[in-house]
Formats: structure tokens, sequence, C-alpha cells
């Protein structure tokens, strides 16, 4: 019974779809101190959840960030990088600087989706404040409208390096 | 005459002095006069006690005192315990009251030093006539005490009631108990009740002791006739809420002990059981309502009920252990009792005091609108702090001490052997663990929702120290809690003398000043080692946390983190009620509390909320399912009573009339 057990993990395991290849971009420097393993907060600054729902599939079964050493956590206080989705509205530009300074250093911002790089079609609008490189310093972005998940990957491997 | 009688002879003299002077006095001079005669009297009282322990005894006859009866002072080892206990609680108390200010009635404050009076002379008399007047005299002045602030809230008048009711249930109880044994007896003295007692048919003694227990497990806040405790203690002022909790509550216990070991000697082993028992379920279930509970002093008042069942528990062993023959464990296990007595005494009477203190500073009891008032209270805090650290049986608590040692009897007891032994001490021990672990939620509720974090309303904001005298009643009680935490071997030989002279055997420990040791059993305990291990290990801690956070560089200070929204508010801490909730789901078998939400849609849509309505309420189930068909019952005859009553003087007249011819013709018929 449990060896038969074993015998199905074994066999789905090495079923499961080979990682692809390592990203090309450069680590930024901060992230190469971290190690490999980079604990990320999730702040919605104003976004449409098109980007969360593509987060939350990079994260799912298919894609499975975690297998990269990034993990989402459920504080600042406990994060390395901040993963920054949506144009920073107005009521949040303040509470986004503040989860920024609770991050402990040394510490990143990646902002995900056109409206956290540049607002996207928000630009302008009377609630926004501007982008999240207006608020916080930003160390990497996925562009995308949503982005797709191999995207997030992407990046978030950038930043962990494996 | 010898320091016993001096001492005693002295306190009663003061206590009537005061009880004349103070209401003489010009109003705001009297709270001054009636604490320090309060005081005093404690302190003579304590050194009568001291004396009483040490071996002293004292025997007056005063026969013109009561009509019949007349009125006989013996002074033993075991009144001589209670004494210097009352004694004790009085000095604190009585010093205290000079600043509490309060209610300065004339009745009123010469009540006060009454009611110790009457306290004191409750554990010395030594016949059954002078024992209840005794304990009624206590009855009543209590009475006058709790009734004091009715003209302020209507609350009081109501919880007066229930302790008027009550307490001369009891005394009823008591009564017909002790008449009952007495006329056996040659006359109403002790020493004659010890003979008839010893001869006693098991019925009648079972019927005598049944009768005595229920009065005073009464007095005691036994569960199931607690109700009193949780009413009349919050509602009484401070000082006197002191006294009631920590002396007056505590002579119940020498109640049962004095019919039930002394007088009826022991008896069968089933009342034993049943004391065991009641003392098991009274300690759970008060602790459990003191944990749930958001009213300081109700919460305070509970915790009452669960160290008294503790006692009895211990008191419940002894017997059992004494009925079985092993007389060495019946010692141990009552000296844990009486240990545990007087570590209450000392830890209730300061809390009550700070408790009357935060009262006096913020004019509410209520947890859930308190808090943060370390900041304006230093001194009342840090009272309170030790006063629930030795509440809550942890080391460095006087607790700790005595609930070690009652369950070290209990343990051992297990090798005494028999069939309610082996199903009865486990169950204690159980209970006494649970009971043990409930404490400490409840006083880290009292202490962290009370006292720390911020204030949750504006009276608390504007907390003050109290006065000076405040203060000082609560150092006594303070210095009193420490050093029986620290060095209990000051009081245990004497204690152990006292368990040990009632069951005629050796003392059962040896308590050196750093050691205390079980005689006969292994076991043995450092309260100074233990506090100075805990002491310098959490030094070692903080030292530690310090020197490494000196050696990191790079120390940025930031905001707490209140996520990102802005400051944290006093509406986000927790309360009481919060506190307690997944107690109170734990045990919602137990407490069933009633609890509904309603709420209020907007009027153009449903959709939208306007308001939302939480309400919790724990009713106490025991009194729920006991109290109200009784007084449903005693109302439905008043009601029945009430209509011979139409208020024609006619009647009335005819009434006795036709009373008197009947007594005519009864008397005409029998002789």
């Amino acid at each position: 019974m449990v060896l038969d057990l074993w015998r199905r993990i074994r066999r789905v395991g090495t079923s499961a779809e080979p990682p692809p290849p390592r990203p090309v971009a450069d680590r930024p420097d901060r992230a190469v101190e971290l190690g490999g393993s980079v604990q990320l907060r999730h702040v919605d600054a104003g976004s449409c959840n098109g980007c969360e729902i593509e987060i939350g599939s990079a994260f799912g079964p298919v894609y499975d960030a975690e297998r990269y050493g990034a993990r989402l956590v459920a504080s600042p206080r406990h994060a390395d990088a901040l993963l920054v989705t949506g144009a920073v509205t107005r009521n949040m530009r303040e509470p986004l600087r503040r989860t920024y300074q609770a991050v402990p250093e040394p510490k990143l911002v990646v902002a995900v989706g056109d409206c956290a790089r540049n607002c996207g079609v928000f630009a302008g609008a009377y609630g926004v404040a501007g982008a999240v490189g207006d608020v916080v310093p930003v160390d990497l972005e996925v562009p995308g409208c949503p982005p797709r998940p191999e995207a997030i990957v992407e990046a978030l491997r950038t930043l962990t390096g494996r | 005459m010898n320091a016993v009688g001096a001492g005693l002879g002295v306190a009663l003299l003061l206590a009537l002095a005061a009880a004349v002077a103070a209401p003489l006095a010009p109003r705001t001079a009297r709270p001054a006069v009636a604490g320090a005669g309060t005081a005093l009297c404690g302190a003579a009282a304590v050194l009568a006690g001291v004396a009483a322990l040490a071996g002293q005894r004292l025997t007056v006859e005063l026969p013109g005192v009561l009509p019949l009866t007349g009125l006989t002072i013996t002074v033993d080892a075991l009144g001589g315990l209670f004494l210097a206990v009352v004694g004790a609680v009085a000095v604190a108390t009585g010093i205290y009251a000079i600043g509490y200010g309060g209610p300065d009635g004339r009745g009123v404050q010469a009540a006060l030093p009454l009611f110790v009076a009457s306290m004191l002379l409750v554990p010395v008399a030594g016949n059954v006539g002078g024992f209840l007047l005794c304990w009624e005299l206590m009855a009543l002045t209590s009475l006058l005490l709790v009734a004091a602030e009715h003209r302020r809230r209507d609350e009081v008048a109501s919880a007066a009631r229930w302790y008027a009711v009550m307490t001369h249930v009891g005394f009823v109880a008591i009564l017909i108990g002790l008449v009952v044994l007495a006329g056996h007896a040659v006359d109403d003295s002790f020493p004659a009740l010890r003979s008839a007692g010893a001869q006693l048919e098991p019925a009648t003694a079972g019927l005598v002791f049944v009768l005595t227990l229920v009065g005073f497990a009464s007095k005691a806040g036994i569960v199931p006739l607690h109700a009193w405790l949780p009413r009349a203690h919050p509602e009484a002022p401070s000082h006197v809420s002191a006294l009631m909790s920590a002396a007056m509550v505590t002579l119940g216990v020498y109640g049962i002990v004095r019919v039930g070991f002394d007088l009826l000697g022991g008896g069968t082993p089933w009342w034993w059981v049943l004391v065991l028992l009641l003392g098991a379920v009274s300690a759970v279930y008060g602790i459990l309502q003191a944990a749930i509970a958001t009213d300081l002093k109700a919460l305070l008042a509970c915790s009452t009920t669960e160290n008294m069942g503790i006692v009895l528990v211990g008191v419940g062993a002894a017997g059992m252990f004494a009925g079985a023959g092993n007389l060495l464990l019946a010692g141990l296990a009552l000296t844990a009792a009486l240990l545990h007595v007087g570590n209450h005494s000392a830890f209730k009477t300061l809390l009550f005091l700070a408790a009357g203190s935060v009262l006096h500073a913020t004019g509410t009891r209520d947890l859930d609108a308190l808090g943060g008032l370390r900041a304006g209270m230093p001194v009342t805090t840090a009272a309170f702090g030790l006063g629930a650290l030795s509440a809550s049986a942890l080391p460095l608590g006087a607790a700790f001490v005595s609930e070690w040692l009652l369950l070290q009897a209990l343990v051992h007891g297990l090798a005494v052997g028999g069939v309610a032994t082996a199903i009865v001490m486990p169950l204690a021990v159980a209970t006494v663990a649970l009971t043990a672990g409930l404490a400490v939620a409840a006083f880290v509720k009292a202490f962290g929702v009370g006292f720390l974090a911020r204030p949750r309303s504006a009276a608390a904001a504007r907390a003050h120290e109290s006065p000076p005298t405040m203060l000082a009643g609560m150092a006594v009680a303070g210095v009193a809690c420490a050093a029986l935490a620290l060095a209990p071997a000051l009081v245990l030989p004497a204690v152990g003398r006292v368990g040990g002279a009632l069951f005629g055997a050796a003392d059962p420990l040896a308590a050196g000043l750093l050691v205390v040791r079980l005689q006969g059993f292994t076991g043995s305990l450092s309260p100074l080692l233990v506090a100075g291990a805990v002491l310098v290990g959490t030094a070692a801690v903080a030292l530690g946390a310090r020197l490494l956070a000196a050696r990191s560089r790079d120390r940025t200070a930031v905001r707490l983190w209140d996520c990102g929204a802005g400051p944290l508010s006093a509406r986000m801490e927790y309360t009481a009620t919060s506190f307690a909730q997944p107690l109170q789901r734990v045990f919602d078998d137990v407490v069933r509390p009633e609890q509904d939400v309603d709420v209020t849609h907007h009027r153009e849509s449903q959709y939208l909320v306007d308001a939302v309505r939480y309400r919790l309420r724990v009713p106490d189930r025991l009194e729920h399912g006991l109290y109200r068909p009784v007084l449903t019952a005693v109302a439905a005859w008043g009601r029945l009573g009430a209509r011979l009553a139409t208020g024609s003087i006619h009647l009335y007249l005819g009434y006795g009339f036709v009373a008197v011819c009947g007594l005519m013709v009864l008397l005409v018929a029998i002789r």
C-alpha cells in the first residue's frame, strides 16, 4: 500500500514537464545577496485584478513558481521583495510607500503588468497617482496586459537565479 | 492572661472604640478613624493568632453576654490560624480604607470595624450559641457594607438582597445542624459537642454534617450556592470586597473543618468524597466563569469560588485519607488546603485593593473600557501584576507552593488504596491542573487587557495614581504575597502543626528556609531557588537579547506594521471579550453563551447594510437551572398568600381571633 503510493509519486514526479531554460537577463545585485530564495509580498496598488489571476496561475500547479525558490508570504516583514500590480491610486500611494519601508533590507520591487510600469490604459485618470516607479524604486518589470504566467515566472527566476 | 488573650482583647476593644468613634467624628475624618481602628484591631488579632499558633491556649467564659447559653471564647491552633488570616487582611484593608473614601455615612463607617470584630470572634467562639451569634453578626455587618452604595446604583440593592437571602438560608442550615448536634450533648459548648459527636449514629451525624456543609458552603461561595458572590463582591466598596472575599469566605472553610474533623471526629468517607467533588466542580466552574468575565471585580469574585474549591479539594482529600487511616497524608492534604487559604487571602486582598484603586481612578470595572493604566498608575499596575502572578499558580507566585503541596498529597494518595480513592484522586489531580491552566488565562486577561496596551476609554486615559494610604494598604498585601511565595517556611511549620494536630499525626513536612521537604514521601521544593532560577534565566535572556542587538549594525527605527493603513487605534486591540472567545468556544457546552447578531439593512436596498449589532451574554447556567424554578415557586406562593391580605383591618383582626381560638382548642385538646 505505502510502496504503491511511493511508486505512484515517483511515476508522476518523473512525468512532469521539464522546466523551460533559464532566463538570460542579468540578476540584480541585491537578488544575488538573497541566495536563491525570494519571499514575495504581493501589493495590489490599484489593479483590475487581471494581473492577480495571472500571478495566481504562475504559482499554480502548471507553472509552479515555487519550485524555483520564489514564495508568496503574508506580510512585508517576512518578505524580500514586493510584487506590485496596477497603477498606483491616490489611496494606495501612502500604503505602498509604508509597505516598502516595512520590508527588511536587502529588498527588491517587481512591477507586474503594463499598469504598474506606466499606468497603461489608466494613465492620466483622476484617481491615479502614477506608475509604481513614481512611488518606490523598481528593480524589475514584467510587461503585458496582463502578463502571461510564463513571463512572471521568468521574472521571478531572474530574481532567484534558478 | 497570656498573649492570646491580650491580643484578642485589645483587638476587640479597638474595634469597638473605632465603631463608637467613627460616627462621632466629623464627616471627612470618619474613614480615617474607622480605617485606622480596623487596621490596629487587625494587627492585634494577628499577634493573638500567632501566639495561638505558637502553642498558647485561651478559654474565657462570659455567661452574661448571651442569655441562656452565654459566650465561651476558646482559642486553639486552628482558630488561631484563621484569627491571624482575618487580622492580616484587616490590617491591609484598614490602611486602604483611610484613603478610599467611598460612602461616608455614620452606619457604614461604624459597620467596618464591627464586621472585622465579628469575623475575629467566629473562629474563637467556643459554644454553639456564641458561634451562631457571631456568625449572624458577621452576616449583618457585611450586609450593611454591601448595601453601602445603594443610593448611587440600583444594582447594589439587588446584590444586597441576593446576599441577604443566600447568607440567611445558609445560616438557617447551620443553625439546624448545630442545634441537632447540641441536642445530643449535655450543653452547647464545643467540648461537650465533641464527646457527643463521637457517639452519634452515622445517619444523624451525616445529617448534621450535610446541613452545616450547606451553610458553610454557601458562605464559601461553593457551587451551586455561589450565586451571591459575583453579585455582592463587585457592588460592595472595594475594601469591603477584599474583606469579604479574603477573610469572610475563608470562615466557611473554617466551619467545615471545625465541624467535620473536630466536633464530629472525621465521620464517614462519603462526607469527604462529597466535599471533594463539590470543591472540584467549584474550582473548574468558578475559574471558567472568571475566564469569560469582563467585569474586573466579578472576575475576582469568580476566582474566589475557584480558590475555595481548591481548598475544599484539599479538605475532602484529607478526610478521605484520614478515613483510610493514613494520618500523615491527611495532615499533608489539610496543610496544603490551609496554606492555600492563607495564600488566597493574601493575593485576593491585593487584587481587590488594586481593582478598587482602578475603580477609584477610572470609575469603571469593565475590562473592555480599561487598558493602558500602566502609564498613569504604575504602582497599582505592579500590585495587580504581583497579585495576578500569585493567583495563577506559577513559580514566583504564592499559590504555586500550596497547589504543589496539594498535588503532592493527591498523587501520593493513590497509594492509600480503595475504590473511591482510585477513582477520585486522578480526577482531582486533573481538576487542579485544569484549574491552574484556566487561572493563568483568566489573570493574563485581567492584567493584559486591563492594564497594558492602550487605554480604550477616556476615563482610562485620564487615570491617575491613588492616594498614598491606599498604596500603603496594597503594599502590605503585596509584601505578604511575596513573603508567602518566596519563604513559605515562615508559616508552613505552624500550618503543618494545625493540620497534624487535628489528626493527632506528626508534622507532614519539614520546612527549612530554603527547601520544603515532605515527611515520609519523596518530594521537595525550594521556592527561593526556583524564584532565583527564574529571575536569573529571565535576566540572562534579556541581557543576551540586548547584547545581540547592540552587536548588529545598520539598525533603523521603523513604524509598527499596521498594514500600511494608518495609525493603530485602541479599537483594534484585543478586548476581554475577544481574548476569552476561544475559551468560550471550547467550553461552549458548559457555559452556553447567548449571542445574536442583528443586521439592519439600508432603507433603499437590502444589499446595503446600515448597522450590525452583536450582543453576547454569558448567563450563569447553574443559576439559571437551579434558582429560577425556586424563585418562580416562591413568587407563586407569595401571590397565593397575598390573596389572604386584602387590606381589610376587620379581616386581619378576624385572623388573629381565629388563630387564638385555634390555639386554645389545641391546648385544651393536647393537655
